[in-house]
């Protein structure tokens, strides 16, 4: 029993270790971005310390705000977990935001064409994003697996296609009586704001989309490391090759892969535009997509991390305005200052390669 | 190695903490953050696109700043992360909390988000520049915290149509429009009635094709601007009216490089006088002339009226030629003295009513 006992807990420190590791290195990707970001803000002429007060004060000064960080993470929890799922079956994934744009396309057409009771017509609308997000990933998915067309080029080409379909369809379909460039006002009963929720955090943006994204982030978790599906997943991301000799379809799984990390990006569209949004504007590829990949980045590509990183951006972009408001930085600075800090903050690898590097060559000396 | 790195560290640490000190020190009384309630302090919230767009941003901000300098006010202005309505409130949150109480909003985007905002901050005021506050139902509601500001454009257009068509005496022009709304619309029917005027008139054949009225569907495509020009100019097009923000500042500079081979071409601006905009070679512009709306005369009045305190809250002002509130620049380098006395003829007959301008679509193209 007692070599036993000690290898478990053996294997339990290890994985301990694992854990503690990756979210140490992300820590100090964000410390040196936020580092980075003090550096320009200096570098401008304007103080860092008050930047960044005000840059936190902002996301978190008052339980509207925290709502509003809340809320702004909420797409990106998606988006990060599309491009973090996809990651981790050796794809990447760059056309979240036309994932999203269709997901939320395919939840205001619902929310605008059918007139039923809130509890009703919310799951069926979800369920609309979520199907409509991963058909748009299937097909780079079922390119890559058919004809090896680089994901990469298929789902920015979708990216495109994506906002090109919204740009017809809205205005042809779902116009208000006067704009051409946006759909009719999302009505009430279509919404994922939730007016009780609405006034327990003072007025602000958050909706329903926040549970159900740390609903998904459950899910992600539980299918990466808990079913087969997951282990196969992973397995063909660790070796193609290994994994088809050991009788695991590649293919199948590509497609698989591509098909969940485009339904959870068709998720965050619904998040988007009929929750935080209340409506649908023509013309504009949201960015969540690509903000997602830094956040997939920093978490580390686990689906705990992804939620973590979210939240950090969205205190980053809710804050933003305020510390503009309330210091002499501009809001140009501002975005330079929010991008150095993502792009630091996405270099978790590069901090890890040091980290490892480093650590060998202490090992060496000894 | 490691002994460096932590020695550059170190070194980067102290460098920056003396910077921090120093530009705290210079940085102190001016910040921005000072509680000095009675003073009005001015803030903007940018539409889409940049501050520097040449056009509706920048012609805001500039009435902005004039007051500000005028009356010694504190203004500030903000950049939404993104364009729904929630991004616009958080901002116009952001910039009420940091005690600026007088905010400005150019665009009808901002239609929704000043409903809610006139409500929620009732001791801030409120200048909206191209629409009415409305809760998504287009039926105004302005309250008497704010003032709604409407443009006659196609007046506006109608006089740049007009001088184009006079300059030219022949050919083909087109127009490149933003986002297909009122006012850029209107501009459009203005421009066109304009150029029907001039040949009923005085016998101009100057005429549009309905393939070269074009609306890009953004404001900020900077490419897509250049890139439609490009194919207009190909086509034979002499002048193209260019209302369209950024989009427009593409095709101002596909203009400017073909000038400089020696084309024919010209661009009729929008907003703002663009003349500088389009200068290419010493003093000489390819901006024929500027439809031009008294943005930043508008911003200013209203921001002096509250000075004087005869705010005029609850109204919707309109400014059109009775008011000088639109017409061209009063200096044309590129229209002969001839054509700016007509311009200038019909400028009165529509200021006292003999002359009356659409603004609907009619039989016009678009």
């Amino acid at each position: 029993m007692k070599p036993n006992t000690g290898k478990y807990v053996q294997q339990l420190r290890a994985i301990k270790v694992t854990i503690n590791k990756e979210y140490v290195l992300a820590f100090v990707a964000v410390i040196l971005g936020l580092l980075a970001g003090a550096a320009l803000m200096l570098l401008t002429g304007n103080n860092p310390v008050s930047g960044y007060y005000y840059l936190f004060r902002g996301g978190l000064m008052n339980v509207e705000r925290v709502g509003n960080t809340l809320a702004t993470a909420t797409p990106l929890i998606f988006t990060g977990l599309s491009v973090a799922f996809a990651f981790r079956t050796g794809l990447f994934n760059i056309g979240a935001s036309g994932q999203m744009l269709i997901g939320g396309l395919f939840a205001t057409a619902v929310g605008l064409t059918l007139d039923w009771p809130k509890p009703l017509l919310l799951p069926v609308m979800v369920f609309a994003a979520l199907v409509g997000g991963g058909l748009w990933a299937a097909l780079p998915g079922w390119l890559k697996a058919r004809f090896n067309v680089h994901e990469v080029v298929a789902t920015i080409m979708m990216n495109w296609i994506a906002y090109w379909t919204v740009f017809y369809t809205v205005p042809r379909y779902f116009k208000g009586p006067f704009l051409e460039t946006e759909s009719q006002r999302i009505p009430y009963n279509a919404s994922l704001k939730l007016n009780s929720l609405t006034s327990l955090f003072g007025g602000s943006y958050i909706n329903l989309g926040i549970f159900i994204a740390l609903l998904f982030v459950l899910i992600a978790a539980v299918i990466l490391e808990r079913t087969t599906l997951g282990y196969e997943l992973k397995a063909v991301g660790f070796n193609r090759h290994a994994a088809e000799s050991a009788g695991i379809s590649v293919n199948k799984n590509i497609i698989l892969s591509m098909t969940i990390a485009g339904a959870l990006a068709g998720l965050g569209g619904a998040t988007f535009y009929v929750g935080y949004a209340s409506n649908m504007q023509i013309g504009v590829l949201p960015s969540h997509g690509f903000d997602g990949i830094a956040v997939a980045l920093l978490g580390a590509n686990t689906p705990l991390g992804v939620l973590g990183a979210s939240v950090f951006f969205g205190l980053l972009h809710t804050g933003k305005g305020f510390m503009n408001a309330m210091t002499r930085i501009p809001p140009e600075i501002a975005d330079t200052v929010m991008a150095t800090i993502i792009y630091f903050a996405a270099t978790s690898i590069m901090v890890e390669r040091v980290w490892t590097r480093w650590r060998a060559k202490r090992g060496g000396v000894r | 190695m490691f002994k460096k790195g932590l020695l550059f560290m170190l070194a980067f640490v102290l460098v920056a903490s003396m910077a921090v000190g120093c530009t705290s020190r210079t940085n102190t009384g001016g910040n921005g953050d000072g509680k000095s309630e009675d003073s009005l302090k001015v803030g903007m919230v940018t539409d889409a696109g940049t501050i520097d767009d040449k056009s509706f941003n920048q012609g805001t901000w500039e009435g902005v700043v004039k007051a500000g300098n005028e009356f010694g006010l504190e203004t500030r202005y903000l950049k939404p992360v993104g364009t729904t309505e929630a991004h616009y409130i958080t901002e116009i949150g952001n910039l009420v909390d940091a005690g600026y109480k007088f905010i400005v909003c150019p665009g009808f985007k901002f239609e929704t988000a000043i409903f809610q905002a006139q409500e929620r901050y009732p001791d801030a005021k409120f200048v909206l520049i191209d629409g009415y506050p409305h809760a998504g139902d287009w039926a105004p509601v302005v309250a008497a915290n704010t003032v709604s500001i409407f443009f006659a454009e196609h007046e506006s257009g109608f006089l740049a149509g007009l001088a184009t068509a006079l300059e030219l005496q022949e050919g083909e022009v087109g127009f490149i429009g933003g986002m297909e709304i009122p006012p850029v619309q209107k501009f459009n029917w203005g421009f066109q009635q304009g150029l029907l005027y001039a040949s009923e008139n005085f016998g101009t054949n100057v005429t549009v094709k309905a393939e070269n009225v074009i609306y890009q569907g953004t404001f900020d495509n900077v490419a897509a601007g250049q890139q439609l020009a490009a194919q207009m100019y190909d086509k034979g097009v002499k002048a193209i009216f260019a209302a369209a923000g950024g989009v427009g500042v593409g095709s101002i500079n596909e203009a400017k490089a073909r000038a400089k081979d020696g084309d024919d071409v010209w661009i009729v601006g929008v907003d703002v006088d663009q003349y500088a905009e389009g200068i290419y070679e010493g003093n000489k512009s390819i901006i024929l002339t500027s439809a031009m709306k008294q943005i930043d005369q508008a911003a200013y009045d209203m921001i002096k009226a509250e000075k004087e305190g005869v705010f005029p809250g609850g109204e919707i002002l309109l400014f059109t030629a009775a008011n000088d509130g639109i017409g061209i620049p009063k200096e044309n380098p590129n229209l002969s003295a001839d054509v700016m006395a007509k311009v200038a003829e019909a400028f009165n007959m529509i200021k006292n009513g003999t002359l009356v301008i659409s603004d609907v679509q009619g039989d016009l193209i678009k």
